[in-house]
């Protein structure tokens, strides 16, 4: 059969899932959601999707008598610098070798693929729906067969001591403070048109938090910058440079269209050297 | 000279030691109330039975509605739940029971069924009851609605932070989503609408497997619920709403054994508070009045 030119990404994809794993089948029609149609769907979480400039989302349900059912959701990002993000937002669970990055965890396994989000979540955590949920991922992931390339600003991280497993991607202030409550205002400026990378560091028994934005032009990186020294570190020396009150360093650097921020390290030393080390 | 403008930061929270002290985010800071804020302070009734539920899923209907009486008669100070729900609505009255249907935690239908029935049993007529989540902006007895009685099961939320009573009224709007700015932190001005506004009579918060902590697209696991065998019951939707996420937070500190606050913060309990004068947010202004098993209380 030809293929449809006028098909979506989600739909060209949807004649290649598996339709059967092990006793599980596929159960019903699939379901397709846009940003709008999401909400009744997973409800209150959509706005997680949106906040990464969701596409479309397919969802199957895959049934068994006796057991519990599985539910397949894949979320068209529309790039897949976006697709990483969303991943990004959940980096709990073990890793585990199926798609780019993938993650399980007891009754659910995630990962990203070229501009997909996969979800494969069962309610009933036995042995052979977690086996089933796997199965699924490995044959979604070979359905995909491409893959993507991370966002070009996780390259602009400074490399030693930086947890890579734990970085995450954003362009929105309720997702920063989600993972790093800042303020309850928009501190920063955070919206679609930057892009964020809030990174964990380890370096022996010290650790650091480091947030790096990229604007769309220089003045915007020095607008934010200001605001961000008059209301969250008025105390900072001439470098940028002050001690919060739980004893722990914050310190701001713009470079061009970059604002870089360690939000906490253990000393003022570490947090200055993470801003000179940053390629 | 300008006065620098006040915008709440991470280092407020530092500052204080709210963090370290409550293990939270909540209720701090109290910068500037609503005018309308009520001074004095809000009784918070927090019943449990240990047999209530033995996990999710499950619930003992008998004992459940024994809590819900107890707590009620406690709350408005009488002697037999006749004489509470008497309080809460009269024959004349037309109800609306605002529950709520998420498919992986909703109100439990034996408590809809028992408010239903107290409300028949002090005279309002069995027309001018209903029970309904998603189409209450449709629902005529809602429509007609002179009473609200609103009752959910909390929870951890995406985008929120937590589902809250207060969240519950998000469906007697047209558009939802247009809440849902900033972490849906003016959520409170719907119950400024004027078919909300001044009608609700009692807030039940049904914590009996509240899940505390949320994974994947769905935001469910059922190993994220535990068995609190608790109903949260309250005229003040705001004090009913801090007292559940100070459990849910110490629930979350407890189970990742660290302090692992609430996101996003749940910012439109705060602001029901501070900015819409619909309650009292800050525990040093409720009066929390606790019965029945104490083990675990987590408050």
């Amino acid at each position: 059969m030809p293929p449809n030119t006028h098909a979506s990404p989600l739909e060209s994809l949807q004649r290649d899932l598996p339709s059967r794993v092990g006793p599980w089948s596929a159960a019903g029609k699939d379901r397709f959601f846009n940003a709008e149609t999401l909400f009744g769907y997973i409800n209150g979480g959509t706005e997680v999707y949106r906040a990464y400039n969701l596409r479309q989302c397919l969802s199957r349900r895959y049934s068994v008598s006796g057991g519990p059912s599985i539910l397949l959701d894949i979320f068209d990002m529309g790039s897949s610098e976006d697709a990483y993000g969303v991943f990004t937002h959940d980096l709990d669970g073990d890793k585990f070798a199926i798609g780019q990055d993938g993650r399980l965890r007891p009754g659910w396994l995630s990962f990203w693929q070229d501009r997909f989000f996969v979800s494969i979540y069962t309610e009933e955590e036995t042995e052979a729906a977690q086996n089933a949920v796997i199965e699924i991922g490995q044959k979604v992931a070979a359905s995909i067969g491409s893959t993507g390339a991370r966002p070009e600003l996780i390259s602009r991280l400074p490399a030693a001591g930086l947890q890579s497993d734990r970085v995450r991607y954003l362009h929105h202030p309720v997702v920063l403070n989600f993972h790093y409550y800042l303020s309850d205002e928009n501190l920063l400026h955070i919206s679609p048109d930057t892009k964020v990378a809030l990174a964990d560091y380890r370096f022996d028994n010290q650790t650091a938090t480091f947030l790096l934005v990229q604007y769309p032009t220089a003045e915007a990186a020095i607008r934010s910058q200001e605001k961000f020294l008059k209301y969250y570190i008025p105390d900072a020396n001439a470098r940028g440079v002050a001690l919060l009150e739980n004893g722990r360093w914050t310190a701001i650097r713009r470079i061009d269209n970059l604002l870089a921020i360690v939000l906490e390290a253990d000393s003022e030393a570490r947090a200055e050297a993470l801003l000179d080390n940053m390629p | 000279m300008t006065q620098k403008r006040k915008i709440i930061t991470r280092r407020d929270f530092l500052r204080t030691g709210s963090c370290a002290v409550m293990g939270t985010m909540m209720g701090f800071p109290l910068v500037a109330r609503a005018a309308a804020q009520a001074t004095r302070k809000s009784t918070v009734v927090l019943i449990r039975n240990a047999n209530a539920t033995s996990g999710y899923g499950t619930l003992d209907e008998k004992i459940v509605v024994q809590m819900l009486d107890e707590a009620v008669m406690v709350m408005l100070d009488t002697r037999d739940p006749g004489s509470a729900w008497r309080q809460i609505a009269s024959p004349d009255d037309t109800v609306g029971i605002k529950s709520n249907v998420w498919g992986r935690l909703p109100t439990p239908g034996a408590l809809e069924r028992a408010i239903t029935a107290r409300l028949l049993a002090v005279g309002v007529d069995g027309n001018r009851i209903a029970v309904d989540d998603r189409k209450v902006r449709s629902n005529p007895v809602f429509k007609r609605a002179t009473v609200l009685i609103n009752i959910r099961p909390m929870r951890t939320h995406h985008w929120s932070g937590l589902g809250s009573l207060l969240k519950n009224y998000i469906m007697f709007v047209p558009r939802p989503w247009a809440y849902h700015g900033n972490a849906c932190e003016r959520l409170g001005t719907i119950w400024q609408e004027p078919h909300v506004a001044g009608k609700t009579r009692l807030n039940i918060l049904v914590m009996l497997t509240p899940l505390f902590h949320g994974v994947g697209p769905h935001h469910f696991s059922r190993r994220y619920t535990w068995p609190y065998g608790g109903l949260i019951v309250s005229t003040d939707p705001v004090a009913a709403d801090a007292t559940g996420a100070q459990i849910i937070q110490a629930q979350r500190n407890r189970h990742f054994n660290q302090v692992r606050p609430i996101s996003p913060r749940p910012l439109h309990i705060e602001a029901a508070d501070t900015k819409f004068g619909l309650g009292n947010s800050h525990p040093d202004q409720i009066t929390l009045v606790k019965l029945g098993w104490e083990d675990e209380g987590l408050i």
